[in-house]
């Protein structure tokens, strides 16, 4: 008998198969991030990113408008370029020096009449294009190159994520990284929306928001989540954050959905937060994390650490104290939820070999959970359908 | 494409920037609404007598789908047509009209997401006009940028209307003015002064890049700001396919330089072949009218394409050919009314049924 785990077979959080079939029905055939705007600043200026099994990148043209297309020469398939860099009107293929305009256009082949004595069209010879947009101050594409908008994609759930106008703010270089978890995705992803283990795992770290309190739901395949301030923050709200404000005074609270597949948004009064969750293996996924806050002055930064220091001061602590602290680095003992997240991750993943698990009935905070195992099935089905 | 005529009564007639032009409204009867139904961009030929003489002209209509069918008419020194519409039209006029056409025309996508530009001049706002309505209203995640040039402030065609759109939708509208003759004691300041040329499109273009990625070049004015502005979008790598362009009447590209010699051109039309005489730098066109067929036609401006044909012997010139594209002309297509003789045999074909 399949073993499950709620909607989905236990199999599927950790057979190579499950992974390759996901990568292919889901990653490899949605609109997904690949950065942010500032990535690609000018003219020239080009970012590549792996979605699912297509290397896609994106390069300005002198029009500044963005175009994307598969990172493959199209003479023996080599990746084309590297992650980001800048280039002047053309792209060369490191093999054979083959090159590209930034139309993806083939202009040159070394050698042309000595190699292909008989001819060569060049003008069937165009790198294969894909599709960009940009939403949010984020960069999407999309490996066909006529896909549905990203308006189709993501218009339903855009008034539910929040009034941040992130391509208004400023990145705060230092929060930016990159980590692995040893789990698999869904597993990063249902912690992401899990709304039960906020008050618990996090019971002292994140209770400056109204778990309570919660508003969530779904629009097709995306998670929207929001919560009001505690009532312990929102006394003060406007003294007690920590950073200058992102979003005008009427709007409070924390904005946290997860936009399928993996892309997890984490917006408050401050700040505006992302985390991507790419798949690397069954049981390995990488996390991205970027973040962006007001474009203030230092002057206007000091004053609101001044005026929060207050509240910060005598906020949060670890989950774990004395006896029951493990080491000097348990994560449970960090007072950091990112810490306590990811041990809770990787110890769930750990059991799922076990023979003996056998998982126990969801709560009404894990329907986000569930849910997210339905939008896989029926996004994958969909997919298959299509294929056919 | 229906090339018939139809009696439309005048609904409205209003002077607009004091008079220098006219917007025309008609009534479109019940069982005219479907004919007479169009998209933004397109344009409507109107036949009208003045002093016994017939004349066409081809007019866009300046505003989108949902809103009354109009026309909005610059007066032109000593122009026939657009002085009668401006001195003599009267609620209740009936004039003939030809169902709206022409492939210079935005269809907007409720989901789709898109960022226009538009360069425009003078009259060119009309089309300009229609479109951004449509993608305002229409196209919720698209974006709108317009460029639009005019000698002075109080010649700008619209302008009320358009600061109205500007508060209205504010986050998805820009409107750039760029003034060529403006007073220096004007209290109006343009964008930019001048002509909207290479620079200009440059300028605006670098001010507001592209958010939604899919671009779209929507270009009408003269036809040489039409080309300066097609030739500066090309130089920035700009792909045809997203670059659409209309001249407006009365100023389309001709070029009179080469003159028509007489000809004798075998012309068959609904499978009838006649032998047509073309005098010296006759048009086609008008020699068949003057040997009594009657083709199809419309604009005589080159803009419509109603009196399009097939060349299959002979060289002609033409004058404009804003209907047509490269392939098309490569392929032989040759507009009636533009066309004069540059060999001393023709054989033109008309397609059937028109």
């Amino acid at each position: 008998m399949t073993r499950m785990y709620h909607n989905l077979p236990l199999d599927a959080y950790t057979s190579q198969d499950w992974f390759d079939r996901e990568q292919r029905l889901i990653f490899s055939r949605t609109w997904r991030y690949a950065g942010l705007v500032e990535d690609v600043p000018e003219p020239g200026h080009y970012v590549s990113v792996q979605a699912g099994l297509n290397n896609i990148f994106i390069v300005m043209g002198r029009d500044f408008r963005l175009r994307a297309f598969h990172n493959i020469c199209r003479h023996r398939g080599t990746q084309l370029i590297r992650a980001v860099g800048k280039t002047q009107k053309a792209l060369t293929c490191p093999y054979h020096d083959w090159t590209y305009d930034l139309e993806g256009n083939l202009v040159s082949v070394p050698d042309e009449a000595r190699e292909y004595p008989n001819g060569i069209d060049k003008s069937c010879l165009g790198l294969k294009p894909a599709a960009v947009d940009v939403w949010r101050g984020m960069l999407f594409v999309h490996p066909d190159p006529n896909p549905p908008s990203l308006a189709a994609y993501l218009g339903e759930v855009d008034p539910l994520l929040g009034p941040h106008k992130p391509e208004e703010l400023v990145e705060y270089e230092d929060a930016r990284q990159t980590y692995e978890i040893k789990a698999n995705w869904k597993i990063v992803v249902e912690n992401y929306i899990d709304v039960y283990h906020l008050s618990h795992l996090h019971s002292n770290t994140l209770h400056m928001y109204d778990h309570a309190k919660a508003e969530y739901g779904w629009k097709g395949p995306h998670y929207h989540f929001w919560e009001p301030p505690s009532e312990a923050y929102g006394k003060d709200l406007e003294a007690n954050l920590p950073t200058p404000r992102v979003i005008p005074e009427q709007h409070r609270g924390a904005w946290v959905p997860m936009l399928f597949p993996g892309l997890g948004l984490g917006a408050s009064e401050d700040s505006w937060n992302l985390f991507v969750i790419t798949p690397l293996a069954p049981d390995l996924t990488r996390i991205e994390n970027r973040t962006k806050l007001a474009n203030a002055t230092s002057w206007e930064y000091s004053k609101q650490s001044w005026s929060s220091a207050g509240f910060w001061k005598s906020f949060g602590g670890p989950k774990y104290s004395g006896d029951d602290v493990a080491s000097e680095d348990d994560p449970m003992a960090s007072g950091d939820f990112t810490a306590e997240d990811i041990y809770a991750c990787e110890q769930q993943q750990k059991s799922l070999a076990s023979p003996y698990l056998e998982i126990g009935p969801a709560s009404t905070g894990e329907s986000p959970i569930t849910n997210h195992q339905k939008a896989i099935l029926e996004f994958m089905a969909q997919q298959e359908t299509a294929a056919k | 494409m229906d090339t018939q005529f139809y009696s439309l009564s005048v609904q409205g007639v209003e002077p607009v920037i004091s008079g220098r032009a006219t917007s025309v409204t008609f009534a479109v009867p019940e069982y005219l609404r479907q004919t007479f139904r169009w998209v933004a961009g397109q344009h409507l030929t109107l036949r009208l007598n003045v002093n016994g003489k017939e004349h066409r002209r081809c007019y866009t209509i300046s505003n989108p789908p949902d809103g009354d069918l109009r026309i909005t008419v610059k007066r032109v020194q000593n122009g026939v047509v657009s002085n009668f519409v401006a001195d003599q039209l009267t609620v209740g006029t009936l004039i003939e009209v030809m169902p709206p056409f022409g492939t210079f025309k935005l269809t907007p996508d409720p989901l789709a997401r898109r960022t226009h530009y538009f360069f425009g001049a003078g009259s060119g706002i009309t089309p300009l006009y229609a479109m951004i309505c449509d993608v305002l209203t229409k196209e919720p995640y698209s974006v709108a940028h317009l460029v639009l040039g005019n000698p002075k402030e109080k010649e700008i065609i619209f302008h009320d209307t358009l600061e109205e759109l500007q508060t209205a939708y504010l986050e998805r509208i820009t409107v750039r003015h760029v003034l060529s003759s403006q007073s220096m004691w004007s209290g109006f300041s343009p964008w930019r002064k001048g002509r909207v040329d290479a620079d200009a499109v440059q300028a605006a273009i670098t001010e507001m890049p592209p958010v939604a990625q899919d671009t779209q070049y929507w270009i009408c004015g003269p036809g040489s700001m039409n080309e300066d502005v097609a030739r500066a979008l090309a130089n920035l790598d700009v792909p045809q396919n997203r670059i659409h362009m209309e001249s407006f009447g009365g100023q389309t590209q001709t070029n009179r330089g080469i003159a028509g010699k007489a000809a004798a051109a075998l012309v068959t039309l609904n499978g009838t072949t006649t032998e047509v005489q073309i005098a010296p730098d006759q048009t086609v066109l008008d020699a068949m009218l003057a040997a009594g067929l009657s083709p199809a036609f419309s604009c005589q401006s080159g803009v419509c394409g109603a009196c399009r044909a097939k060349l299959t012997s002979g060289d002609i010139h033409m004058r404009a050919h804003m209907a047509l594209d490269e392939k098309e002309i490569k392929s032989g297509d040759i507009l009636c009314c533009q066309s004069v003789a540059t060999s001393n045999r023709l054989e033109v074909h008309f397609p059937d049924g028109t």
